[in-house]
């Protein structure tokens, strides 16, 4: 191999290893830090499995909202070429890149009971500020734009060809949809969903201000290392950890490692 | 029976305009047309797919231009076969005959599965993934697939494009059999002029989204409307020119004439004067090694440029000033011992030459 060609591979993989160490280093450290004591303990913690309990409880209420207006959503931006079709696609993707206190400053605004819309809300007995429906509409606000674009990727996959066939075949649309597109969008859906799902569990930001109490993991953690700091925090931090890592996993078997 | 009257299909900048086509019952008839001449669309078209900005569509003397695909009752074979890929071979052929897709018979699924895999001999795949089916497997599954539900109506988008040429060969005989046997009205879309001398009981030869000749197989190769048309389908020597007269008379009906195309000139018999096309077909030309011009009446010099032998019969390039291509037979051109640089004496008949 010429020694340019070999340089060059050493600097590039050299690079990379860097970045790499950089995610894998802190996560390691933050696994061994704390004692099998010290999980055994946070585990045994009432309030720290109440926070999982309401995390995971809402972050999947939050998904499965996600999922039955936005998987529709995603077919729509995926197959039909309608006027606007470029805008509604720019604006779904508007939460990725507001800040997310911005977005909970915005949600509190918009939901709040001083607000039309949240007065009316509140009038029907939906409370958001302080209250767990806060917690999911803070979700939804953050995760919907990952699960459209998962779920729109997924749809774009599928040759809409197929669709037609099936029709041909004496299938109805929604017949077509449901024995073909969806089927083999699925796996792709699924995988959007539960990035959906673990970007809900993740979310601090606008959380911390639409609904600090009832506590969700993050806050919780956060809660436990401002009021006593670091030691306090890492247990809960470590479990948040690994659901994290269990997510990850569950995702990369979904996903289709090559796609034809 | 497929009527198209006057369709008019927009897709994108495109348009297919001024569509009438007539396909009896139980005929089998052939769009060809080169790439991007709306072959495609016009079968959508007519399968629903695609919709129309005017024109009727008629099955079996039912107007259906405003049903969705699934209540016309015809098949559709792609040229990329477009099977289901997370069913099996069994299930992509059962496709159509499952509950909810139509009021079709399908009375006992796996008997009509059974029948068609026999006849298309695929049999032994049915419990195969569609991946790995070859090029010819997948195609025979495609077609079983859209024969099942018995549809009366058979649509075919360049269906052997994509195999290889032997078992094309066999794929076409097939589907003329079947055709023959189950009686389905057939519209197939090609590029091929080939396959439409082959399979087709009528054929339409398509041009930048318009209808530029239809009619059988026979008549289109011999008599071209158009030189289009006559390049298209291969009929023979195109060659741009005018014409003038050369008899006294004025009006209706054929005269006299002379055709001039660059170096040129040829007598003809011609209905009107001015810009055309003259069609030489290979066949027409008579080639000969001494100067007996015969009863022909157009004779030139030429010389022999090149041979290509396709199995019994020889194309003789020539050039007489310019090229042109005679067709013989491969014993005559032994006979002759016609060789590249061999002075050759051309000719043709007056009658031979169309003027499109």
């Amino acid at each position: 191999m010429p020694v340019r060609s070999l340089l060059s591979r050493v600097v590039l993989a050299a690079l990379g290893a860097c970045l790499v160490l950089f995610i894998v280093g802190p996560l390691l450290r933050l696994l061994f830090f704390a004692s099998p004591e010290s999980l055994g303990a946070a585990l045994r913690d009432t309030e720290l499995r109440d926070s999982i309990v309401l995390t995971v409880f809402t972050a999947s209420l939050a998904t499965f909202i996600a999922a039955l207006f936005g998987v529709p959503l995603a077919y729509l931006l995926a197959r039909r070429n309608f006027p606007g079709r470029r805008l509604v696609q720019g604006l779904i993707e508007l939460p990725v890149v507001v800040p997310h206190p911005v977005a909970g400053i915005a949600l509190l605004l918009f939901l709040g009971r001083r607000s039309e819309v949240g007065g009316a809300l509140a009038h029907v007995g939906l409370e958001f500020v302080s209250h767990v429906p806060g917690i999911v509409a803070a979700m939804l606000f953050v995760s919907a734009p990952i699960l459209v674009s998962g779920a729109r990727e997924a749809f774009r996959g599928v040759d809409p060809q197929l669709e037609r066939v099936a029709r041909t075949l004496g299938d109805t649309g929604w017949g077509a949809f449901r024995r073909v597109t969806l089927p083999l969008a699925g796996r792709g859906v699924l995988a959007g969903s539960i990035l959906a799902w673990s970007r809900s569990v993740s979310e601090f930001g606008s959380i911390v201000i639409l609904t600090y109490n009832p506590k969700v993991a993050s806050i919780y953690i956060f809660d436990r290392f401002t009021a006593y700091g670091l030691q306090a925090a890492v247990p809960a931090a470590v479990i948040l950890l690994l659901v994290a890592l269990t997510v990850l996993v569950v995702v990369r078997v979904l996903q289709p490692e090559e796609r034809r | 029976m497929i009527r198209l009257e006057n369709l008019h299909v927009r897709v994108g900048t495109f348009d297919l305009r001024d569509i009438t086509l007539e396909v009896p019952k139980g005929g089998y008839a052939l769009i060809i047309g080169p790439t991007g001449s709306g072959k495609t669309t016009l079968l959508e078209a007519v399968a629903g797919h695609a919709r129309l900005k005017a024109g009727r569509v008629f099955m079996h003397d039912d107007e259906v231009t405003h049903l969705p695909p699934e209540r016309r009752g015809l098949g559709f074979v792609y040229q990329q076969y477009h099977l289901f890929p997370h069913l099996n071979v069994r299930d992509n052929i059962g496709y159509g005959l499952g509950p909810g897709r139509g009021p079709r018979d399908a009375a006992d699924p796996e008997a009509r599965i059974a029948e068609l895999a026999d006849m298309l001999a695929i049999a032994p795949l049915l419990d195969r993934p569609i991946r790995g089916l070859s090029g010819g497997e997948q195609q025979r599954v495609a077609l079983a697939r859209a024969l099942a539900p018995r549809p009366s109506i058979l649509l075919l988008d360049e269906p052997f494009a994509a195999v290889d040429p032997a078992t094309r060969q066999v794929l076409r005989r097939e589907l003329r059999e079947l055709h023959e046997r189950e009686g389905i009205t057939t519209l197939q879309v090609t590029h091929d002029f080939d396959e439409a001398l082959r399979l087709g009981d009528l054929v339409a030869v398509l041009a930048e989204g318009r209808i530029a000749q239809s009619g059988t197989p026979e008549e289109v190769f011999r008599y071209p409307n158009s030189a289009f048309v006559a390049r298209f389908v291969g009929t023979g020597n195109v060659i741009a020119g005018v014409v003038e007269r050369t008899e006294p008379g004025n009006g209706a009906g054929s005269f006299r004439g002379t055709f001039r195309g660059g170096s040129l000139v040829l007598e003809v018999v011609a209905e009107r004067e001015g810009p055309i096309h003259a069609v030489i077909r290979p066949e027409d030309i008579v080639l000969s090694l001494s100067h007996n011009p015969g009863s022909a009446r157009n004779h030139m010099d030429g010389r022999v440029v090149r041979l290509e032998r396709i199995g019994p019969v020889t194309l003789v390039h020539l050039d007489v000033g310019r090229p042109l291509i005679a067709s013989l037979t491969t014993q005559s051109v032994e006979e002759m011992d016609l060789k590249a640089g061999k002075p050759v004496m051309v000719a043709f008949k007056a009658t031979a030459i169309l003027l499109v």
